[in-house]
């Protein structure tokens, strides 16, 4: 009995499905062009992709596949198919550090025209920045990220400005025997590249020169890399700091050892589930190094559209409602990340979710970009690695060794670490 | 390898290899015939998706080849292997290779072979110990990896907490202890149950036999138990050492190459797919291969006639 | 088997208890602390204790609330029992050739075979990828269970051929003049003692498989044929920082728990007394 209604119900279902394709396919003019995007798993991108169709009106039909987690992961995904001019993406998600690979390996379009004012057109200036190479536009930034300074208000009842204020505050916790740790990203991996591209223009140094050629870490880059030393050296600092990276220094500070965190803005809605932790769990802007605001590093995520794609007008014309300001304000609310497009800030339901958003645009503004170089992937490698552990920085020999491994890097000689 | 097993065919299956010069018999034909058509398939398989992608990458390790520069390949004969072999970081990869290869190699032999007595000849629960010893194996090696880094980790693991919330991740050889004691963990079912059906192959007469003779259970163990097992011994140090010399993923997990922990398997990830240099990345696979291959060959050296292939072989 | 030392003892079995206790210890203690993960909430995750205290069956529901999962589970263990089938079924054929039949070009398999199993795989991958694209395999069952059954071969080869050359094939013959038909031979002589070889490589194949990450990602790109390990790369916690700790984790110890019994139901048959 129940198996017949079952097959009862699975016929409907399949004459329904069958039904309804026959009716898109009349719908988009028996075209059927397929826009492929390729992007990390986003819980609720789908919503998105699916509101982008509704709007096309069957002019063409996005296609949402997924990409791993880790970001590693999908550059390698991409780069093989790139590679091998696979016709079969059409939109891609960058990270904003790849721009200048891609770009400068001619796999991805360049933005022209009417594209690019629309993207341009109210978007906030710095992520715009991590998406031009040499002076032209190869992406549409959908989210952008800058790091914070998180601390618990029971412990700390001002905020430290600097940075040798945030590590003297927290010895003196930590002297008193009070959970006063500063947890950070201090594993070999592309976090502790943040960390040091944040100190080193912060303190108005520089790594590589304006094009991207030329290995330069400067006198300020060393005074950088003293105050990285100094605080992978402290006595406030998270013991595990040189393995560590973003969930386990927040973990760390969720579990109350911590008084100090410098993380991304999704600590604070995973915080959330915790009240008890979460009444005392305040932010303030990064400490400053120089004296003048901190220039934070910028993450985020950029689109692109393939240069093998078969539908070139299609995908640009999806990548403009995929990161169009409705998109950008519901992956704002449902997923967690910061918008590039100013006015989503304003909206109501920002206010809520987003209460350090004040703070976000503010070190936005000043926020520095990584180099941009082709071998930003070497130039990264090298870079944690001779960084790795933090503890044992001698900020000039270390600089001479940077200088020296950078500019193979840049020059594809040699070996990677 | 093929010189260990050619040498035996000359020494042990002279006649036999004569006799077959001299006349093809009716049954020699066949016989070679039916060996052929056995192990077709298996070689097709194996040539067909493996031929070019092995000689792609030997011809790539003789080419400057970098995919952000492709304006800039050309062919440069060794200069890559020059370059490989003179940097530190690759020295640096391989004796942090070799000392996690040895060890955990030694270790989980000495392991695998007690366990593997354990599930042949215990007298109760032998079901359960099966079941349960193997599962280590059957887990994803990058879910094993976490949780280790997590029970590793002061403040959010047991380990760590039990051992005086030392973060023992943070230090090149506290590091790879922790990484060796997860390969361990995680591969001795493998060694175990190679060793296991190596011991199902030993007669229970001959060992009731010897110990009516007054020999000892180490006696026997050595002079009976571990000389019928030498194809399975040899199998199993093997296929598991080729695998230890790569180790990748739970590196890759726990230190990620923090504090000179990396690996050559890290170094060529890096390199090749990271880095998209083609050239040093393909070089790397071939060094690797030629120390993995060099192992192999020692090995098969040691064992002798043990090796799978030559003829006398250990029929007995 | 019993007996090799005589009577058994009482003492012999709480002795041989004890030592199961401890294999069982040293095999289970990560495990259980991989399930203790998964049953943790997401607020305790982090607290360090060996055993959960709050139980929260939140990770699971997680897990399963896609196809996602359901869906690289099936892919998983389908993938892995054809490439284990026809793995072991190439490899006993060869195998057999290698151990017991004079033929030239023996050595030269075996050699190649060790060889193909010594090549870094990262190195192929990339090859490998443009192949199964121009010939429509990538992203297919066959795409993956090819490569799976290539890179199982040489364990499958070498293990079979190991045993098979350890096993008294006089006995085939002793029992073929007793009046036994080959295939009665076959059955009742050659078969159970060659049963723990052909077993123990069909577990290691299947684990193999199971295990593989590397092929898995980069020969798939959708839910058709994305395997256990590479949809475990996908989840993802509330955002791109958070590591599998929030979700992943207890998908491992789901999949465990089936890979474990598969293996084990067949190390069970392999048991030789």
């Amino acid at each position: 009995m129940g198996a017949t209604r079952r097959y009862r119900l699975a016929v409907g279902a399949g004459a329904a499905l069958l039904a309804a394709t026959t009716l898109t396919a009349c719908g988009s003019g028996g075209q059927g062009i397929t826009v492929n995007v390729y992007k990390y798993n986003q819980e609720n991108f789908q919503a998105i992709v699916d509101g982008c169709n509704a709007k096309a009106g069957g002019r063409y039909k996005i296609v949402y596949n997924k990409l791993p987690r880790e970001a590693d992961g999908q550059r390698e995904q991409m780069v093989r198919r790139l590679a091998a001019e696979d016709d079969s993406m059409d939109v891609l998600a960058l990270d904003v550090t790849w721009t200048a690979e891609l770009a400068k390996a001619g796999w991805i379009k360049e933005f022209t025209g009417s594209v690019k004012s629309q993207v341009e057109s109210g978007t906030l200036k710095t992520p715009l920045d991590t998406a031009t190479y040499e002076g032209k536009l190869y992406g549409a930034p959908d989210n952008t990220n800058v790091q914070l300074l998180w601390y618990r208000s029971d412990l700390v009842p001002t905020p430290p400005k600097t940075w040798d204020e945030m590590i003297s505050m927290a010895e003196a916790l930590v002297a008193q025997g009070q959970p006063g740790l500063i947890v950070g990203q201090g594993k070999q991996y592309e976090g502790l590249v943040v960390l040091f591209n944040t100190l080193v223009n912060s303190n108005g140094g520089t790594i590589l020169d304006e094009n991207g050629t030329k290995a330069i870490v400067d006198d300020k880059a060393v005074q950088a890399l003293a105050a990285l030393k100094k605080l992978a050296t402290s006595k406030a600092i998270d013991p595990s700091f040189s393995n560590s990276t973003e969930d386990p220094a927040r973990l760390l500070m969720e579990s109350g050892k911590a008084a100090f965190q410098l993380n991304w803005p999704y600590v604070y809605a995973s915080a959330q589930k915790k009240p008890d932790f979460a009444k005392n769990f305040k932010w303030a802007p990064y400490p400053t190094v120089s004296g003048e605001a901190a220039k934070v590093t910028v993450g985020g995520i950029n689109y692109a559209v393939s240069n093998y794609t078969t539908h070139p007008d299609e995908s640009f014309d999806a990548v403009l409602c995929l990161r169009g300001a409705e998109s950008q304000k519901l992956a704002a609310l449902k997923d967690g990340v910061p918008p590039t497009i100013k006015s989503v800030y304003d909206e109501p339901e920002m206010v809520e979710a987003y209460p350090m958003k004040d703070d976000i645009i503010k070190t936005l503004e000043t926020a520095s970009v990584r180099p941009r170089t082709p071998a930003y992937q070497n130039v990264s490698t090298v870079i944690s690695t001779i960084l790795s552990p933090p503890a044992n920085i001698d900020p000039q020999a270390t600089a001479d060794r940077l200088r020296e491994e950078l500019q193979n890097a840049l020059d594809s000689k040699g070996v990677l670490p | 390898m093929s010189h260990a097993t050619a040498e035996k065919a000359d020494t042990a299956a002279k006649p036999v290899a004569h006799k077959k010069k001299v006349a093809l018999s009716e049954g020699k034909r066949a016989e070679r015939k039916l060996g052929w058509l056995l192990c077709a398939p298996a070689a097709i398989t194996m040539l067909a998706v493996t031929g070019w992608p092995i000689l792609y990458s030997i011809l790539l390790s003789m080419q400057r080849f970098d995919l952000k520069f492709p304006d800039r390949t050309e062919w440069i004969w060794f200069d890559n292997y020059v370059t490989v072999l003179s940097s530190p970081y690759w020295w640096d990869a391989v004796w942090v290779t070799v000392l996690l290869t040895v060890f955990t190699v030694a270790i989980e032999l000495v392991l695998g072979m007690a366990l593997a007595l354990i599930m042949h000849r215990a007298l109760v629960g032998r079901g359960i110990v099966r079941t349960t010893s193997l599962i280590p194996y059957g887990i994803v090696t990058v879910v094993a990896a976490f949780s280790w880094r997590f029970a590793w980790t002061p403040g959010t693991g047991y380990l760590a907490e039990a051992l005086g919330g030392d973060p023992v991740l943070t230090e090149k050889i506290p590091a790879l202890l922790v990484v060796g004691l997860a390969e361990i963990w995680k591969t001795t079912p493998f060694m175990a149950l190679l060793l296991m059906a190596g011991l199902a192959l030993v007669p229970d007469d001959l060992l009731k036999a010897a110990a009516m003779d007054g020999a000892s259970a180490w006696q026997r163990f050595i002079k009976i138990t571990v000389p019928i097992m030498k194809p399975a011994i040899l199998v199993a140090l093997l296929f598991r050492t080729l695998d230890a010399f790569r180790i990748f993923d739970n590196l890759f997990v726990l230190t990620a190459g923090s504090q000179g922990t990396s690996s050559v398997s890290m170094l060529t990830y890096n390199n090749l797919i990271k880095g998209l240099n083609l050239g040093i990345g393909s070089t790397m696979s071939v060094l690797i291969f030629l120390m993995v291959a060099l192992i192999a060959f020692i090995f098969i050296k040691l064992f002798g006639t043990a090796a799978p292939g030559s003829n006398d072989g250990g029929k007995r | 088997m019993a007996g090799i030392g005589g009577a058994e003892t009482t003492g012999k079995k709480v002795g041989w208890g004890v030592l199961n206790t401890v294999v069982v210890i040293y095999a289970l203690i990560p495990v259980l602390w991989i399930a203790s993960l998964s049953f943790k909430s997401p607020a305790t995750l982090a607290d360090g204790n060996f055993i959960p205290r709050e139980w929260s069956l939140e990770n699971y529901k997680n897990i399963f609330a896609t196809s996602e999962f359901t869906r690289a589970l099936i892919n998983s263990i389908g993938i892995a029992i054809i490439a284990t089938v026809i793995a072991v079924v190439f490899g006993t054929m060869a195998a057999y050739a290698i151990a017991r039949l004079d033929f030239p070009g023996k050595n030269l398999l075996v050699g190649v075979s060790l060889l193909i199993a010594m090549f870094p795989q990262v190195s192929l991958v990339s090859p490998l990828f443009e192949i199964e694209r121009g010939l429509g395999l990538f992203d297919t069952w066959p795409g993956l269970i090819l490569p799976y059954i290539t890179f199982a071969l040489p364990l499958a080869i070498y293990t079979l051929s190991a045993f098979f050359r350890e096993i008294p094939w006089e006995l085939e013959k002793a029992a073929k003049m007793d009046g036994a038909t080959p295939g009665q031979a076959f059955r009742r002589v050659i078969a159970p003692l060659a049963a723990p070889g052909v077993f123990t490589t069909a577990i290691l194949v299947f684990i193999f498989c199971w295990n593989d990450f590397l092929f898995a990602i980069s020969l798939t790109s959708t839910e058709q044929s994305r395997t256990v390990p590479v949809a475990l790369s996908f989840f993802t916690g509330s955002s791109q920082f958070e590591d599998p700790a929030g979700r992943s984790r207890r998908q491992p110890w789901s999949s465990r728990s089936r890979s474990s019994s598969s293996c084990c139901s067949s190390s069970a048959g392999s048991s030789p007394a």
